[in-house]
């Protein structure tokens, strides 16, 4: 079409750039054909289905919003969803804090380059090489209150009243879940503010460190405001896992959340509620399922964007 | 650049051509090559292959233009795979249906044919066949095998403690005394896993809540799970706790069995498919069981269920093949070789197995069978009443709750359904 426009001087390398600007638009569909069929189409599909009565897994009649109105109304299905709740936002405070707070400090002294910098760059990052469910085994084994290395060590150096059933007690479990996700996800966000910390330009640190700022004053008021666009993406992304929170709590935890519903999330609930759980913990409510499935995407969606909108407005620009 | 072109849409045309390559295949593979009919079974039991195909081999003798082939998948996986698959229009043409309510469920959707005319249906009793019967009243699947769960104990710390068999619920208890007192772990169960939990009330709790009697009078809506009967049975549970290992809120399925197959642990409450793996683990563990001895002055229990059915998907394009597959199924020949095979109780009733301790099991199981009664009347609801039994022991176990307050919650959930 824009040959025929402009008709009268096109030259034959130029009519090779636009096809070449043209073809280029091809490549992404692929990736686009499989987005749109794995992501877009199920975000529309659970919604329609949350509007649906549904038998076991056969559709019913249409029912408007009361699927969700069940959801935050009806007993146990209110209890378990702000239970499930309170403990993805403890997930997200807690990693917050020691995840992230660790990273920072790790990848600060890599940053420093002391020695071996490279290597304990790598060796932080390892835990992210391994399969979710082989880390949930692992720290299985090591939680385990009886032959577990962690109690062992307690009582070998006699602290046998600190040894507990970690996974089985449902003040530590959680927390217990938490930490060990902290350590999967270290290695992650070691390598995004390390990325941060060398992007900031060093003569704007000389020129701090000449007008006198050292230590704690450079690193608040020098070091993190330049880094802030690291410290948005790390807290957005800590935010959406933290409320997507599964794999671990289903491979240590099973898919009820126990003990006793203390380890659940609104990841693990949904596929309780939406598929049965494993071996048929539940009856299969696909409306409801797809109701919280709606309403833990619409709470990732808007918090999300809540975040960067406040988040980049702090960055400063360089 | 149009060679790039022409090399591009060459790829694409490749590529399509490889994908329809592909689905011709397996096309082929669903209606059967000129050699004759290909069935497909699906199941949770992936660790039966083997012994299926022997079945297989068998059913070959007699009808050998039909292929069949066992298709399991990972047992926690497995609802999620099957209801995908019938929802398109597709699955196994032979189903292994989970039993009562879960499995019926398919039946309500349309997606089962009803077998009330299938030959050989009728060997099963009316109790077993009810696992697989619908509340239209139809049949819809054939019975595969009977679970029992008890309490297995080790006979040689039994010997060295001088213990025998209890007959009574004190009996039980001075038992559990005396091993505690002896510094033996008496009961290797943990709380960590919620269904380990339903299971031992399901041994426990007949011998308070007064077997069958309660379980009728709780179905027609007599009794509820508030009155004394059942509260008395989670107390019994509760009470049991004294004779836990140590950490027993943190402990599994695997640690318990280690705990009981080395010898650490006297008595093992769970089902009769860990025989298998217990002599497999500890081939001289000396394995025995007892009945649950009532507390209210009844029969000893043997808690009983079936365990799984097969049933024929509406949308098979083999129904008649698949037909006499199941019908293969309610042979004698079939049972003899599947409790032969995998050591199970087959839900054919008097077939003998050359397993000592699995006959001796099959029989204590038909005298005193008592249902397992969470699993067979209450296995509905969000979660089932089941489920919510199970997380609320382990609330009761962590201090949390009285087992006034799990009775409460269980009349509350099942309510939500049950409506007698």
């Amino acid at each position: 079409m824009q040959l025929e426009t402009k008709p009268n001087v096109q030259t034959g390398t130029k009519q090779k750039k636009d096809w070449k600007k043209w073809v280029i638009h091809l490549f992404p569909i692929p990736a686009l054909a499989i987005y749109v069929l794995f992501i877009i189409y199920p975000l529309f599909a659970a919604f329609t289905y949350s509007l649906f009565d549904w038998q076991g897994i056969k559709r019913g009649a249409f029912i408007g919003i009361e699927n969700f109105i069940s959801l935050f109304t009806k007993q146990p299905f209110n209890d378990m969803f702000w239970n499930a709740f309170q403990n993805n936002i403890l997930y997200f405070v807690l990693e917050m804090i020691v995840q992230n707070g660790i990273a920072f400090v790790l990848a600060y002294i890599i940053y420093k380059k002391v020695k071996g910098a490279e290597f304990f760059k790598i060796a932080y990052f390892l835990p992210r090489l391994l399969s979710v469910i082989i880390v949930g085994f692992l720290w299985k084994l090591i939680l385990n209150p009886n032959f577990g290395a962690l109690n062992v060590f307690l009582n070998k150096i006699g602290l046998e009243s600190w040894a507990k059933p970690w996974l089985g007690d449902p003040d530590t479990a959680l927390i217990a879940i938490i930490l060990v996700n902290s350590w999967f996800g270290l290695g992650f966000a070691v390598l995004i503010f390390l990325a941060g910390l060398q992007g900031i330009p060093t003569n704007l640190i000389e020129a701090a460190r000449l007008d006198g700022a050292k230590g704690l004053t450079l690193i608040c008021k020098i070091i993190l405001p330049l880094m802030a666009p690291a410290i948005t993406i790390i807290t957005v992304l800590t935010f959406i896992h933290a409320f997507e929170a599964f794999e671990l709590v289903y491979a240590m935890e099973g898919s009820m959340g126990e003990p006793y519903y203390s380890t659940d999330t609104l990841a693990v609930y949904f596929y309780r509620l939406a598929f049965g759980g494993s071996g048929g913990a539940s009856s299969v409510a696909i409306g409801l399922g797809s109701a919280l499935a709606v309403v833990l995407f619409t709470i990732i969606a808007t918090i999300s964007a809540v975040f960067l909108y406040i988040l980049r407005k702090r960055e400063v620009e360089m | 650049m149009k060679r790039m072109l022409s090399k591009f849409l060459g790829a694409l045309l490749l590529i399509s051509l490889v994908l329809v390559g592909c689905s011709s295949e397996t096309d082929g593979d669903e209606t059967g090559s000129e050699d004759g009919v290909v069935l497909t079974i699906g199941s949770w039991r992936t660790e039966d292959t083997a012994a299926y195909e022997k079945i297989i081999e068998a059913f070959n003798e007699e009808h050998p233009d039909i292929k069949v082939e066992f298709k399991p998948s990972k047992n926690t996986e497995y609802n999620t795979i099957l209801n995908t698959a019938l929802q398109s229009g597709e699955g196994p043409d032979i189903i292994q249906l989970r039993p009562y309510a879960p499995g019926m469920e398919l039946a309500k959707a349309g997606y089962l044919e009803p077998l009330d005319e299938l030959n050989g249906i009728d060997v099963f009793s009316e109790e077993v066949i009810s696992a697989a019967t619908s509340d239209d009243g139809k049949i819809y699947g054939v019975p595969l095998s009977l679970n029992s769960a008890q309490m297995f104990y080790n006979k040689k710390i039994f010997e060295e403690h001088g213990l025998e068999e209890p007959k009574t619920w004190d009996e039980f208890i001075e038992l559990n005394e005396k091993l505690k007192e002896e510094g033996v772990t008496p009961i290797a169960l943990g709380t960590k896993e919620g269904w380990l939990l339903s299971l031992a009330h399901s041994i426990v709790g007949p011998a308070h809540y007064g077997a069958n009697d309660f379980v009728d009078q709780i179905t027609t809506g007599e009794k509820t799970f508030t009155s004394d009967e059942f509260v008395s049975s989670l107390k019994a549970m509760d009470e049991l706790k004294e004779y836990f290992p140590d950490n027993y809120e943190g402990l599994g399925m695997e640690d318990i069995r280690t705990l009981f197959f080395s010898g650490k642990a006297a008595m093992f409450p769970l089902g009769s498919w860990e025989i298998e793996v217990l002599r497999e683990m500890n081939p001289d563990l000396e394995l025995g069981f007892f009945p649950m001895p009532s507390a209210v002055g009844k029969e000893p229990t043997m808690t009983t269920w079936v365990d799984g059915s097969y049933g024929l998907n509406a949308n098979s394009k083999h129904k008649e093949e698949a037909k006499k597959f199941l019908e293969f199924m309610t042979t004698e020949k079939f049972a003899k070789l599947f409790s032969d095979e995998l050591m199970r109780i087959p839900a054919i009733p008097g077939v003998e197995t050359d397993d000592e301790l699995v006959t001796k099991m099959a029989e204590a199981s038909e005298q005193y069978s008592t249902a397992y009664m969470m699993l067979v009347h209450f296995n509905e609801g969000n979660p089932t009443t089941k489920a919510a039994l199970e997380a609320e022991l382990q609330g009761m176990y962590l201090g949390e709750q009285s087992p006034e307050d799990v009775a409460k919650k269980l009349q509350k959930n099942a309510k939500t359904y049950f409506t007698r």
